[in-house]
């Protein structure tokens, strides 16, 4: 039997430019950034590990933030916000 | 330099295989690239003379498909195409539909990855769905037409393939809708008492576009006894009132698809699709008490605080926000049905124009031909 050469039809992955996060966490603690995707009960859950954030590690700071919509990316100064104010950032989604 | 030629050069462009259907199949299927369904091979060769029918840049993106963000350029979407049974003619459309997807406000990303049951409904209007053997009379939204069948299903092939919306972990439906298989229809543009729909939205009647809207599968309205319009709008109304849609709680664009018979009903007593919508937005609504106790406290009370923190249970619940926001259309052939399509909600219609490369409105599919 004979071959063909078919055309694949998917798309890979673009490769993203690898960023390394430079964290430099102060002796105050880490400033945690939270990121709420609105859906139901995702307050709820995020509230639940900030609170076990805390128990494990220190905290300096807690930033808050909440999508317009959860089927929407955030927007450019939530993101810009995380990125000023926050060492790492916890996005959750619940229901 | 053929197109074979041409991809042989770039790593991981082609995959070989037995020359069979069933080994072809196979491997689409082992490598997820399906819908399920048996394809036509995209060999070079087919994605060659599918391209045919394309005046872009070959190896420019179109778009980028979330949630992967897959570069959709003309050659990734021409062996969907191929695959999906088009000619190539229909490749123009295709590539029309995808564009218009694009439109940030249809929200690509979030109508992908939802749980929702949505998928693009592509309305065609104008000469090139014409052209291209749409259908828009009996049984528009059903099966038998191969440029309905075939151009839904090549949008839904890239939407997989290129955007990777695949069940489970990029497409997170949790039943879905049959209508991702295909639902793409053409305006019965000859039946209809009203303007088309790409006229009413500032286009010229002899040009062509598609429409694109993030839909639930379609909901019909039988009405085989109303002589009148108030009776034909009683009945889509009592459609429309479902506690299950999500459009009484998101702003959306749901579509009213009129079969002709109804829609000359409608328009003999002399309402205009603005009649239309003004009395559907007042009468298309339903008590607060029809949702569930806890919808209403949870989903009412709190997130649409706003609107319902204190209404009472007669309040009335509207399935759409602005009369402007209903979609309508005529589509179909005899009989007296008509079909209503709520919308995933967080999502707005969106509607391109078919234009050549340079920008100029296209006459016919034949302006996309390669010299």
């Amino acid at each position: 039997m004979g071959q063909v050469f078919l055309v694949v039809p998917d798309a890979p992955i673009e490769q993203a430019v690898q960023l390394n996060a430079n964290r430099t966490i102060g002796e105050s603690g880490i400033r945690l950034g939270i990121l709420d995707n609105t859906k139901g009960n995702a307050d709820h859950l995020l509230n639940m590990i900030i609170e076990g954030v805390k128990k494990e590690f220190k905290v300096d700071s807690v930033v808050m933030t909440r999508k317009a919509a959860s089927s929407r990316p955030a927007a450019e100064d939530i993101l810009d916000k995380l990125a000023k104010e926050a060492d790492l950032v916890v996005s959750a989604m619940a229901d | 330099m053929s197109l074979l030629e041409t991809l042989k050069q770039k790593p991981g462009a082609l995959v070989a295989c037995d020359d069979d259907p069933e080994a072809v199949f196979e491997l689409m299927c082992s490598k997820g690239w399906s819908d399920g369904l048996p394809v036509i091979p995209p060999t070079a060769e087919r994605v060659e003379r599918m391209l045919a029918y394309c005046d872009r840049d070959l190896d420019k993106p179109v778009l980028n498909i979330p949630p992967r963000f897959g570069a959709a350029t003309p050659v990734r979407i021409a062996a969907n195409a191929v695959m999906a049974g088009c000619k190539p003619e229909h490749f123009p459309l295709v590539l029309l539909a995808l564009e218009a997807l694009a439109d940030e406000q249809y929200n690509l990303y979030g109508t992908q990855a939802t749980t929702h049951p949505c998928t693009p409904m592509l309305v065609f209007n104008g000469p090139a769905a014409r052209e291209a053997g749409l259908n828009a009379g009996q049984n528009v939204m059903g099966n038998y037409f191969r440029a309905n069948a075939v151009i839904g299903r090549a949008v839904r092939l890239a939407l997989v393939n290129i955007g990777a919306a695949i069940p489970g972990t990029g497409d997170m439906a949790t039943t879905g809708t049959p209508a991702k298989f295909t639902f793409c229809v053409a305006e019965n543009e000859e039946q209809s008492p009203w303007d088309p729909l790409h006229v009413e939205l500032g286009f010229p009647l002899e040009s062509s576009a598609v429409t694109v809207i993030a839909a639930e599968g379609p909901h019909n309205v039988n009405d085989h006894e109303s002589l009148n319009a108030e009776g034909i709008l009683t009945m889509v109304a009592g459609t429309m009132t479902i506690t299950g849609s999500n459009n009484p709680y998101y702003p959306g664009q749901p579509l009213l698809a009129f079969g002709p018979e109804h829609a000359a009903t409608v328009a003999n007593d002399g309402m205009s699709k603005a009649d239309v919508r003004q009395w559907l937005f007042e009468h298309a609504t339903m008590p607060l008490s029809r949702f569930s106790k806890d919808t209403i406290e949870r989903r009412f009370r709190r997130k649409l605080a706003a609107q319902y923190a204190d209404a009472p249970l007669d309040a009335p619940v509207r399935m759409f926000a602005k009369p402007e926001d209903l979609v309508i259309i005529v589509t179909g052939g005899a009989g007296k049905h008509s079909q209503y399509v709520p919308t995933f909600g967080n999502t707005r219609a969106a509607t391109r124009v078919l234009k050549r490369a340079d920008g100029t409105l296209a006459k016919s599919l034949n302006d996309f031909k390669r010299s």
